[in-house]
C-alpha cells in the first residue's frame, strides 16, 4: 500500500493550542484538516512534513452561524457535505451549495472540509503523482525540479486551482479570517491569489484559516455553479464557474458575476458581466447580451495542458457552460455538470 | 506510538499504532479486521469506506487517531448490529446483495454495503438516482452497478412492504 | 472426444431442474456479504515480511551495475534480490517466453522491476529501495508502433531478424480476390482503438511461505493457478511437486490476472532465501505498470457486399500494439483475426496482423482478448455498408446470418446459435422499429453484433491431458465436497459447479462444498481464460456427478431390492418413484453407498474434441461452442459540448443453458458496463516520456454510478449439444458488440461516423465540425 511518511502528529483541542502549536514548530509544521487532499499529497511525497497539526479535535471550528446581519459565518472546518445540505447555505447561496455538493464523491465531501477546498493545492498532471513516477519524469518546476513540462520553457509554475468552492465564494463576496498567535485578518477571498501555481496562496506561516464569511444576499439572488469533468462524480473539475445574478424588484438584473477555475493558477473573473445589468432574463436582448457574454468569457478563459482533459475543448466549454449556468441559476436548477 | 480507544463495531477497543497509519492500516493490519478493503491506495475508489459515527469516509484517507473516541462500524459490524436488534440472518442490505447477485467478485462491496446502510439510515425510501448518488465514490468494476442498485431497492422494498423491483431478464424468463 | 464429454441438455431427473436454472445465491455470497471472505492481502503469517519492488525509470535502458549493498545493510532489511537470482526466462506462452521476474540486463518499460527488498514492514522496504543503486546505459524508446515497426536502432527484444516484431500472422480463406472484383459495393476505412486496463478493484498480491523442508506454498491472486505452478516450478528450478499453489477469494481479474507475476517469484525466492514468509502487494500504480490490458490496434478494413447486403469478403490489416514483452501475444495476433468470422458469413477473408514490441506496459489478454478492436472496427464497417446501401442494420445483419451447427471460412466449427433470438430481442426491447430516425437530431439507436469462443482446444502448453479435473467426495453426513482447480475471479464458477453436482446428485445447495483453486487439493484445471470455465469445468463436474450418481442410486436400489430406473436423487432425498412412501434423506442414501462401494468419491474430467482448421494457428480460437451476442445502444449526443451520454443498452447474449439466470444477467450487465466505459471515458495512455499518463483510479477514468447507462440483460439459450446441459459462455462475449454500436448510434443520432477510440468530447466535436464543412461522407468504392 502507498504509505505516509512519518510525522508528529498533535491535534490541539482549541485554535489557540493550534496557533501555538504551529508558531512553535514554524516551517516544520502543516495543518491538516479532512485531509483529503493533503493526505494524497504526502502519499505521493509531495510533503513531507515533521509536524502535522489536525484540527479534527477543535469544536469552535466547525458549524455554520447566521449572523445578525444575515451573513453565514462558517467555521472553516465544517465539512463539505454539511455545507451542501443546509438549507440556509442552499437558500442564500445556492452557488456554495451546488459547489460543495459537486466536490469529489460522497465519502470525500463528509471528510473534506470548505476551508480545506479553498486551501486546496493546486494540481497538475506532471505533479499530483508518486515520488517514483516523478522521479522518472525528472520532477517539474512545482516540486523538487526546474522544468515546467506544460509550458516548454515556463518559468513559473501553472499547476491549476481546482478548489471547486473557491468560484462560488469570490462571487459572494466572502471573506477569509485567518488567524496568527496574536493576530488575526479579514481579506476578501479575491485577495488571497497570486499566480505562482508552486504557491498560489498569499498566507503568511503560522496562520490558521479559522472561518469563512459569507455576506447576506439580498432577496433576488441567484447562482449555481457549473462543473465540466469526466464523471459524475469523483473528479475534480476540468473547468468550474459560478455565476451570480442578482434580480431587482422589476426582475431586472442588479448585479452578475462570474468567476472560473480550474485554468490557471489562479481563480479567472470573468470581465464585462456588467452588460447584463439593467437586463429582464427572457427577453431577447438579455439572451443575445447572454451570448455575447459566454462568448467573451471563452476568449478570456485560457485553459492549459496542466490538469487531463484536452485545454482547447476545455476552452470550447466555457461558452456553453457560461450560458447553462447562468440560466440555471436564474431557473434554480443548479449545478450544471458535463 | 499512540494508544488508541475507540468503538469498533459496538465495542470498546485499544490499540496501539504509530501516527502515521490510517484507519484503513489499523483496521487491516493491526485489528485484523480484514473486511474493509484496500483498492487504490489513496481516496480514489471507496473500498475502503467505514462509517465514523455513522458517516460514510474513507479509511485510507483518515488519520487513525482520528478515530479515538467515536464509533467505527465496518463490514464485520452489521451483521452482528441486526442481531443485537433482534434481527435473523445478516443485515437486510447484505441478504438483498447477496439475494441480488450483487456480490461478484465482492472486493468492493463491503464499501458499497457501509456506504448503503448509511443512506438506507438516513433514507430509509431512496429514490434511484439518491441511491446512484449515495453510491457514486464506490467504484465497481464486476456488475455495471446495476445488481447493485437492485440489490439497493430490493432491501427498500422489503422494509416498507412492497414488491421487490424486477429486472429486465426476470420479466423476460418469465415472459418466455 | 470421449463420450463422458457428452452429456445431453436436458435434466437428469424428470422434466425440470432442481437447481439449475433458477437465481440461486453464490456459494461464496454470505461469506462476500459479511467481510469474512478472505483475499490475498488478509493473509497474515507469524513474522510475514514485506517485499518491495524497484523499478525502472527508464523506458529502455541497459543495466550496467547493480550495488544491493546499502539496502542490505539497512536495519530490517531481511533480503535483496535483482535479476541475478531469479535469471530464468518466462512467459505464459511456452514459445514466447520473453520475461523475467526482475530485470536481466534490460529494463523495458518505465516499471519494469529491476530488484526486490524483503523487510520487517513496508516503510523499511520501501526505505531500502532508495539505497539500491542501479546504474543504467538509456537507450532510445520506441513509443509508437510504427516507429517500432521501422526501427533501427537496437531492438527491445534481441531475435534473429533484429527488429521489433513480436508476431505476424497472415492467413487467407475463399477465394478473396474474385470476392472483391465481383463486388457490387466494396467499402474501405481505418479505424483505430486505444488501450485500456481491467480496473480489478483488488490490487495483485502474494504471500509466499516455504517450511522448513523446502515446501513452497503460495497464495496469490491470480486467476491461473495452474500456470503459476508451472511457472514457479520452472523459474525456480524445483519439481513441481515441492509447490503448492492457492488462489485465496478474487477481487477480479477481467484477465489482468491470467500471466505469472513478478510478485509470484520475487515473494517465493524471497521466502526461500529468509526462511520466513514473504508477502507482496502491490500499490495501484503498479498494478497500471503490470497491464496486460487491451492492444491498442490500427486497423485497416475492405469489406465487399452484393447490393443486397450480402457479405462477399472481407480482408483486414492490424498493427498491434504490444507494449514491451509478449505476454498472451501470440494468441492475441490470432484472435485479432480468427474470431471475426461469425455470426455472419464471410465467404472469403483474410487478415495480416503484426504485433510489434514497444517500451510500454505489457498488454494482454483483457475481457474479449484480441477480439473486441477487430469486431468494433468490422461492425462500424458494416454498418457503413448498411448505410451505404440503404438496408436497416438489424436486416443486413439477419440477411448474413451464418446459421447453426455449420462451419465458418477459416473451419471454426460453429453449434448452436441463437444470434437471430438476440437481434429480435434487442429489436423489440429497444423499440427499433418504432424509434430508430424518430428520435430526433441529437439521439440515435445503433446496433452490433458478436461472437466469442467458450474456451478453446489450444491449451497454452501441449499436452494430451485433460482441460478440465473435478474430484467430488461424499461424506457420511451428507456434505459433498467438490474439488475443482477452477478459478473463481468473481464470475461465480465455484457456484456454478456447485449447482451442477447438486442436480445431478439431488442435493440442496447448502449439502455441497467446493474448494477450488488450491494445487495440492484440487485437480488441474487450466484457469479462468478464454470464457472456458463454465463450459468444461461444468462438464467435468457432470462427469464426476454422474459416476457418483450411479453408485448411490444402484446401492439404494440393491438395499431396497427395487430396479435403479425407479430411484431418484432429489431435494435432498433419494425417493423410489413408485412407493411415495419409500424416501430416505440423502446422507442415508450415502451411508448405504459408502458399505457397498467403500468410500465414495469420484473424478470427473474435460477435453476438448479435435477442431479447428488443418493449417499453422488453427486450433487458435477454435472452441467446442460459440456465444453470440446482440447489442442495441441509444445515445446522446450533446452537440455543443461533444458529450456523449448513454441513457440506455440493451443487450441480449446467447449463453446456451443459463446454468443461473441471475449470473449470466450479471455477467453481460458487468460487461456492457465496460465495453461503454473503454469506449467513452477509460485511455491507458503512455505520454511523451514513456510514462503512463495517470496510473490511478481517479486519473484512469473508471465510471460510477452516475455514468452507467441503464442496462437491460436479455439471457438467449440456445441449448449447445456439447455444453453442460447445454451451457456456453457468458463473461467476454457481451462485452464485444456494445462499442460499436455505441458508435453505430452515434451516427444515427448526429450521422457523424467515429472510426478512433476512445470518443472522447473533443473528437466529437471536431467531426461534427467537418460535417458542417461536408467533409465527413463515407467513401464507398465501387
Amino acid at each position: 500500500m502507498l504509505r505516509l511518511p512519518q510525522f508528529e502528529l498533535l491535534e490541539p483541542s482549541s485554535v489557540y493550542g493550534a496557533l501555538a502549536a504551529l508558531a512553535e514548530h514554524g516551517e516544520a509544521a502543516m495543518v491538516v484538516a479532512g485531509g483529503t487532499d493533503l493526505l494524497p499529497n504526502m502519499k505521493h511525497g509531495l510533503f513531507e512534513p515533521g509536524v502535522l497539526v489536525s484540527l479534527a479535535r477543535i469544536p469552535e471550528l466547525t458549524g455554520i452561524h447566521v449572523q445578525p446581519d444575515g451573513a453565514l459565518h462558517i467555521g472553516a472546518m465544517t465539512p463539505l457535505a454539511v455545507v451542501a445540505a443546509d438549507e440556509r447555505v442552499r437558500h442564500q447561496a445556492p452557488s456554495l451549495a451546488q459547489a460543495a455538493g459537486q466536490v469529489a464523491g460522497p465519502q470525500l465531501r463528509n471528510q473534506g472540509t470548505l476551508g480545506g477546498n479553498v486551501l486546496l493545492d493546486t494540481r497538475c498532471q506532471w505533479y499530483n503523482q508518486t515520488h517514483f513516477w516523478r522521479q522518472a519524469l525528472g520532477y517539474c518546476l512545482k516540486k523538487d525540479g526546474t522544468v515546467c513540462h506544460v509550458v516548454a520553457g515556463g518559468k513559473r509554475c501553472v499547476a491549476a486551482a481546482s478548489n471547486d468552492t473557491v468560484p462560488a465564494l469570490t462571487t459572494l463576496g466572502a471573506e477569509l479570517r485567518f488567524e496568527r498567535l496574536g493576530a488575526e485578518r479579514v481579506i476578501p477571498i479575491e485577495e488571497l491569489w497570486q499566480s505562482d501555481g508552486a504557491n498560489n496562496k498569499r498566507k503568511e506561516p503560522g496562520e490558521l484559516l479559522t472561518a469563512i464569511h459569507v455576506p447576506a444576499t439580498p432577496a433576488g439572488h441567484h447562482g449555481a455553479y457549473g462543473k465540466l469533468r469526466d464523471r459524475g462524480s469523483i473528479d475534480f473539475p476540468q473547468l468550474g464557474m459560478a455565476v451570480r445574478i442578482d434580480l431587482d424588484a422589476e426582475g431586472r438584473v442588479a448585479h452578475a458575476d462570474q468567476v472560473v477555475i480550474a485554468l490557471v493558477a489562479r481563480p479567472t473573473r470573468i470581465k464585462g458581466t456588467e452588460a447584463l445589468v439593467g437586463l429582464t432574463p427572457g427577453t431577447e436582448a438579455f439572451q443575445t447580451a447572454l451570448e455575447e457574454l459566454a462568448e467573451s468569457a471563452r476568449r478570456q478563459c485560457r485553459p492549459m495542458d496542466n490538469i487531463p482533459g484536452d485545454a482547447a475543448w476545455r476552452r470550447e466549454m466555457v461558452r456553453p457552460f457560461t450560458r447553462r449556468t447562468v440560466l440555471a441559476a436564474l431557473d434554480g436548477t443548479g449545478p450544471v455538470t458535463g | 506510538m499512540q494508544v488508541l480507544q475507540f468503538e469498533l463495531n459496538g465495542d470498546p477497543i485499544e490499540v496501539a499504532a504509530p501516527p502515521h497509519w490510517t484507519l484503513l492500516e489499523v483496521l487491516r493490519y493491526r485489528m485484523a479486521m480484514t473486511g474493509t478493503k484496500q483498492g487504490c491506495d489513496k481516496g480514489d475508489c471507496g473500498a475502503c469506506t467505514v462509517l465514523l459515527d455513522g458517516q460514510p469516509v474513507l479509511a485510507c484517507l483518515t488519520l487513525a487517531s482520528n478515530a479515538r473516541g467515536r464509533q467505527v462500524t465496518t463490514i464485520e459490524g452489521l451483521l452482528p448490529a441486526h442481531r443485537a436488534a433482534g434481527g435473523s440472518g445478516a443485515d437486510p442490505v447484505q441478504e438483498a446483495f447477496d439475494a441480488c447477485g450483487a456480490l461478484q467478485c465482492g472486493f468492493c462491496q463491503p464499501g458499497m454495503m457501509l456506504s448503503t446502510r448509511a443512506l438506507l439510515n438516513r433514507n430509509p425510501e431512496p429514490s434511484r438516482a439518491e441511491i446512484q448518488e449515495a453510491l457514486s465514490g464506490n467504484l465497481c468494476r464486476c456488475t455495471g452497478y446495476t445488481q447493485i442498485v437492485q440489490a439497493v431497492e430490493t432491501a427498500v422494498a422489503q422494509a416498507c412492504g412492497k414488491p421487490a423491483p424486477v429486472a429486465a431478464w426476470q420479466r423476460d424468463l418469465e415472459e418466455n | 472426444m470421449a463420450s463422458r464429454d457428452q452429456h445431453g441438455t436436458q435434466p437428469p431427473w424428470g422434466e425440470s431442474f432442481q437447481v439449475v436454472g433458477k437465481p440461486h445465491r453464490k456459494v461464496d455470497g454470505r461469506a462476500k456479504a459479511t467481510g469474512s471472505a478472505v483475499y490475498a492481502d488478509d493473509i497474515q503469517l507469524p513474522g510475514m515480511l514485506h517485499a518491495k519492488l524497484l523499478r525502472s525509470p527508464h523506458a529502455h535502458a541497459r543495466i550496467i551495475s547493480i550495488d544491493t549493498s546499502r539496502a542490505l545493510a539497512l536495519p530490517g532489511v531481511r533480503g535483496v534480490i535483482t535479476g541475478a537470482d531469479l535469471p530464468t526466462k518466462y512467459g505464459v506462452i511456452p514459445w514466447t517466453m520473453d520475461e523475467t521476474a526482475l530485470a536481466v540486463d534490460k529494463v523495458r518499460f518505465i516499471g519494469d522491476p529491476v530488484a526486490a527488498v524483503a523487510a520487517l514492514d513496508e516503510d523499511t522496504a520501501n526505505r531500502a529501495l532508495g539505497l539500491i543503486d542501479v546504474q543504467y546505459e538509456a537507450l532510445p524508446a520506441y513509443l509508437d508502433p510504427r516507429q517500432a515497426l521501422e526501427q533501427e536502432g537496437e531492438p527491445i527484444h534481441a531475435n534473429k531478424r533484429g527488429d521489433n516484431v513480436s508476431k505476424h500472422v497472415e492467413l487467407s480463406f475463399g477465394d478473396l480476390d474474385g470476392a472483391f472484383e465481383g463486388a457490387d459495393l466494396v467499402l474501405e476505412g481505418d479505424y483505430s482503438f486505444h488501450g485500456s486496463t481491467h480496473g480489478m478493484i483488488e490490487p495483485h498480491c502474494a504471500v509466499a511461505q516455504v517450511d522448513s523442508a523446502g515446501l513452497l506454498t503460495l497464495w496469490s491472486s491470480t486467476q491461473i493457478t495452474h500456470y503459476v505452478h508451472r511457472a514457479l516450478a520452472h523459474v525456480l528450478d524445483l519439481p513441481a511437486h515441492r509447490i503448492r499453489v492457492i488462489q485465496p477469494c478474487l477481487g477480479g481479474a477481467f484477465g489482468g490476472k491470467s500471466d505469472p507475476f513478478a510478485l509470484e517469484f520475487v515473494t517465493a525466492k524471497l521466502a526461500q532465501i529468509t526462511g520466513r514468509p514473504v508477502k507482496m502487494l502491490w500499490t495501484r500504480e503498479e498494478v497500471f505498470y503490470a497491464h496486460r490490458g487491451r492492444h491498442p490496434m490500427q486497423l485497416h478494413y475492405r469489406t465487399a457486399v452484393d447490393k443486397d447486403g450480402t457479405l462477399r469478403g472481407v480482408d483486414a490489416k492490424i498493427l498491434i500494439d504490444g507494449g514491451s514483452y509478449s505476454s498472451f501475444g501470440l494468441v492475441t495476433t490470432y484472435y485479432s483475426g480468427q474470431l471475426l468470422t461469425g455470426p455472419y458469413t464471410f465467404p472469403s477473408y483474410r487478415f495480416d496482423s503484426t504485433r510489434v514490441f514497444t517500451n510500454k506496459p505489457p498488454c494482454g489478454p483483457k475481457r474479449g482478448h484480441g477480439s473486441v478492436q477487430p469486431r468494433f472496427a468490422f461492425e462500424v464497417q458494416l454498418d457503413e455498408v448498411a448505410s451505404a446501401l440503404d438496408i436497416d442494420p438489424i436486416e443486413i445483419r439477419r440477411r448474413n446470418f451464418l446459421g447453426e451447427h455449420t462451419k465458418t471460412v477459416n473451419g471454426q466449427r460453429i453449434t448452436s446459435n441463437g444470434f437471430l433470438e438476440c437481434l429480435e430481442k434487442v429489436e423489440r426491447a429497444s423499440g427499433w422499429c418504432e424509434r430508430r430516425g424518430k428520435l430526433g437530431r441529437g439521439r440515435g439507436l445503433g446496433v452490433a453484433g458478436s461472437m466469442y469462443i467458450s474456451g478453446t482446444n489450444y491449451p497454452i502448453y501441449p499436452n494430451d491431458m485433460p482441460q478440465a479435473g473435478i474430484q467430488i467426495k461424499a461424506d457420511r453426513s451428507g456434505v459433498v465436497t467438490i474439488f475443482t482447480g477452477g478459478n473463481d475471479i468473481g464470475q461465480g464458477s465455484n457456484s456454478v459447479v456447485a449447482y451442477l453436482v447438486a442436480e445431478e446428485l439431488g442435493l440442496e445447495l447448502d449439502a455441497v462444498r467446493v474448494i477450488a483453486a488450491d494445487t495440492d487439493l484440487c485437480p488441474v484445471d487450466l484457469g479462468a481464460y478464454s470464457s472456458r470455465v463454465t463450459f468444461m469445468v461444468g462438464n467435468a463436474a457432470i462427469d464426476a456427478a454422474r459416476k457418483l450418481r450411479k453408485q448411490v442410486v444402484q446401492a439404494v436400489a440393491e438395499k431396497w431390492e427395487v430396479d435403479p430406473a425407479r430411484v431418484r436423487l432429489v431435494g435432498g432425498f433419494a425417493l423410489d418413484l413408485e412407493d411415495s412412501e419409500r424416501h430416505i434423506p440423502s446422507c442415508e442414501a450415502f451411508q448405504i453407498a459408502e458399505a457397498r462401494f467403500d468410500t465414495l468419491g469420484a473424478t470427473g474430467s474435460y477435453n476438448t474434441p479435435t477442431l479447428g482448421g488443418d493449417y499453422r494457428g488453427g486450433t487458435i480460437g477454435a472452441s467446442p461452442a460459440y456465444s453470440f451476442t446482440a447489442h442495441i445502444v441509444e445515445v446522446e449526443v450533446d452537440e455543443e459540448t461533444g458529450r456523449i451520454t448513454v441513457p440506455k443498452v440493451w443487450c441480449a447474449h446467447d449463453c446456451g443453458r443459463a446454468l443461473n439466470p441471475m449470473l449470466v444477467a450479471g455477467q453481460i450487465e458487468g460487461s456492457v458496463y465496460m465495453g461503454i466505459a473503454e469506449a467513452l471515458l477509460e485511455h491507458h495512455q503512455v505520454n511523451r516520456f514513456g510514462l503512463h499518463a495517470g496510473p490511478s483510479l481517479l486519473d484512469y477514468r473508471m465510471p460510477t454510478t452516475m455514468d452507467t447507462p441503464e442496462i437491460e440483460a436479455f439471457v438467449v439459450e440456445s441449448f449447445d449439444p456439447e455444453g453442460p446441459y447445454g451451457a456456453k459462455e457468458a463473461g467476454e462475449g457481451p462485452l464485444h458488440s456494445a462499442i460499436p454500436a455505441l458508435a453505430n448510434a452515434i451516427y444515427d443520432a448526429v450521422g457523424i461516423r467515429l472510426r478512433d477510440l476512445p470518443f472522447t468530447p473533443a473528437k466529437v466535436l471536431a467531426a461534427l465540425a467537418e460535417q458542417r464543412e461536408g467533409a465527413q461522407q463515407p467513401q464507398p468504392t465501387v
